[in-house]
């Protein structure tokens, strides 16, 4: 049973990372918090599940086209409405509200509220510690850890990836240097728009497709959105564990209230977040 | 602080159409303006903490439905008249938006934000699930109305809006002086640079957090009002959903400017309702005239009002 349910922490967790890092990537950049990541994961859902029930895709084809469409419409949003109002946040942080409507009702209006069941596209899995760990559940895992490795490889080692940090510490500084601070704002929504697409791919198998879905784990992973991969990663599936062990050990009904007090907790400990900034 | 007269002619207007209201309108118009009267309560104690001293919230539907709640058990529960419910509700919120405050307002902005988020959704989590006390999703029912007060019957539906009216007009006009005064005056300046005036001895600390528990105080008065108008609570009324609303409503209007969020407020509030008519289409028309607004006039209604008054060689 615990096992079971550490299981499921770390693969909430990491979708949770997942997304964090997106959004962080472009919080810290931008000084956008990005509510239309929320909606861009309904998107990229429902891509999917129409790749695979209608066009009857493979479902990693399917994860592909999905991830396309998410960064694009990531990329066309900064392009053209957040990049007008580039050092005003109040106006930014509007419209990515409003955009966050738009998209998730805009998926109750084509699509119904009524949830979808994505099918199985790959059956069985391991037996382990008394419960079977389904292979659908490993790809989540395996699919996020080479995510979070390509991740951190490019903003390590290639030049792009340095000028993101650049201009993560300093924006102004980064641009007096000769930091092309419009193309690393492009960067960090289309990886951000992947990243998110990439989690609610990977989730929807396990759960289900509805114009909602979008709402916890954008609010969850804005949680985790703190500081460098590393933090990132570890809030995310910190957090995961501990609402995956907190619904069955304390509370069902709070299980999307633990978050507010790990990040009160943390925050208090961290008050510049866990591990400094990207 | 001085007023010049023909800035008062808008107002005037403004509070006349509503106290003709009841006189002219039907009972759905009343529901409405009083559903838009709250809002721009709302928006307005919203403006004295993120638009005046800065820092961005998100839980100002917590606020709401706490002092919701709390009036209404206090009246069904511990057997209260309204009238001294409605004061307690306040103070309970003010004390619980300064006990969250005090540690929460330590952050830098965004985790300051983001932890607001989560505080909103947590109370959002404890109205829904405390079953016993607030009798969860099934709502509260039966709420009673304000007993009579100087012989005035607050069961009869326009003594009840003149009761809100009233209670909207003070509480307008005493943030108008709170953001007047010399403490609104040390709000913005924690705004425009936190670090220096701490430089020059203001306790921003201090200032933050009180700034935060009144515009708290004030939204827990104005879910006390709601609960006892509306006579039925639910959840759902209070969920996170409430919170961006009144942000939004604040941003439509011109943050940092007290009157721009409450006719932001009122302005959102009666689109909303003027588009029931197409209820799936409702917010994505509106989410697409934000962003519209947004191209045309990024400073909100208040931006267009200056640049009209300019338009005509008039001086902001």
């Amino acid at each position: 049973m615990i096992f079971q349910q550490i299981i499921t922490g770390i693969i909430v967790g990491a979708s949770y990372a997942l997304i964090a890092l997106g959004l962080n990537l472009i919080w810290s950049i931008t000084d956008i918090p990005d509510f239309s990541q929320g909606g861009i994961y309904v998107i990229a859902a429902y891509v999917s599940y129409f790749a695979v029930t209608l066009a009857r895709v493979p479902f990693f084809l399917a994860l592909l086209a999905a991830m396309a469409v998410g960064s694009v419409i990531s990329f066309i949003l900064e392009k053209f409405l957040y990049k007008r109002w580039r050092g005003s946040g109040r106006i930014q942080l509007l419209c990515a509200i409003a955009l966050f409507f738009l998209l998730s009702n805009g998926a109750i209006l084509l699509w119904t509220p009524k949830a979808k069941i994505f099918p199985a596209y790959l059956q069985g899995g391991i037996p382990m510690f008394g419960f079977v760990l389904s292979f659908q559940r490993i790809v989540v895992l395996a699919v996020s850890t080479l995510l979070f490795i390509i991740v951190f490889l490019f903003i390590q080692k290639t030049k792009m990836g340095k000028a993101i940090r650049a201009a993560s510490q300093d924006r102004e500084v980064a641009q007096v240097v000769g930091i092309n601070i419009d193309s690393v704002n492009s960067m960090v929504f289309i990886i951000g728009g992947a990243l998110s697409s990439t989690a609610s791919v990977l989730i929807s198998p396990l759960y289900a497709v509805f114009p909602a879905m979008g709402d916890l784990p954008l609010l969850k992973a804005l949680v985790g959105g703190f500081g460098s991969v590393a933090g990132v990663l570890i809030g995310g599936l910190g957090l995961g564990l501990i609402e995956s062990l907190g619904s069955v050990y304390l509370s069902a009904a709070y299980q999307h209230g633990f978050a507010f007090f790990v990040l009160l907790i943390a925050l208090m400990f961290f008050p510049k977040g866990l591990f400094g900034k990207v | 602080m001085r007023i010049k007269l023909k800035n008062l002619i808008a107002p005037a207007i403004v509070v006349l159409v509503l106290l003709l209201i009841p006189q002219l309108a039907s009972e759905y118009v009343i529901y409405v303006v009083v559903l838009a009267m709250l809002y721009a309560i709302l928006a307005g104690s919203y403006d004295l903490i993120t638009g005046y001293t800065g820092p961005l919230t998100f839980c100002h539907g917590a606020f709401y439905g706490l002092g919701a709640y709390a009036s209404a058990l206090l009246t069904l529960k511990a057997g209260f008249s309204f009238w001294l419910a409605f004061p307690a509700s306040g103070i309970i919120v003010f004390l619980f938006a300064a006990i969250v405050g005090y540690p929460a307002l330590r952050l830098s902005g965004h985790y300051f934000a983001v932890t607001t988020f989560f505080f909103g959704h947590f109370i959002y989590l404890v109205l829904l699930n405390t079953v016993k006390l607030t009798n969860g999703p099934m709502g509260l029912r039966d709420i009673p109305a304000p007993t009579s007060f100087l012989g005035i019957n607050f069961h009869a539906l326009s003594a009840s809006y003149y009761l809100i009216l009233v209670f909207g007009l003070l509480a307008v006009v005493l943030l108008f002086l709170l953001v007047r005064s010399g403490v609104g005056k040390l709000l913005v300046s924690i705004r425009e640079n936190e670090e220096l005036s701490e430089a020059i001895g203001v306790n921003t600390a201090f200032y933050k957090v009180l700034a935060f528990s009144i515009s708290g105080g004030v939204a827990g008065l104005t879910g006390s009002m709601f609960a006892h108008f509306f006579r039925l609570l639910h959840p759902t009324t209070f969920a996170w959903m409430t919170s961006e609303m009144v942000v939004i409503m604040a941003l439509v209007g011109g943050m940092g400017t007290l009157f721009g969020p409450i006719i932001g407020a009122g302005i959102v509030t009666l689109i909303l309702e003027l588009m029931r008519f197409a209820p799936e289409l409702r917010f994505i028309i509106w989410s697409v005239a934000i962003i519209l607004v947004l191209i045309i006039e990024p400073k909100g209604l208040m931006g267009i009002v200056g640049r009209l008054r300019v338009g005509q060689g008039g001086k902001r």
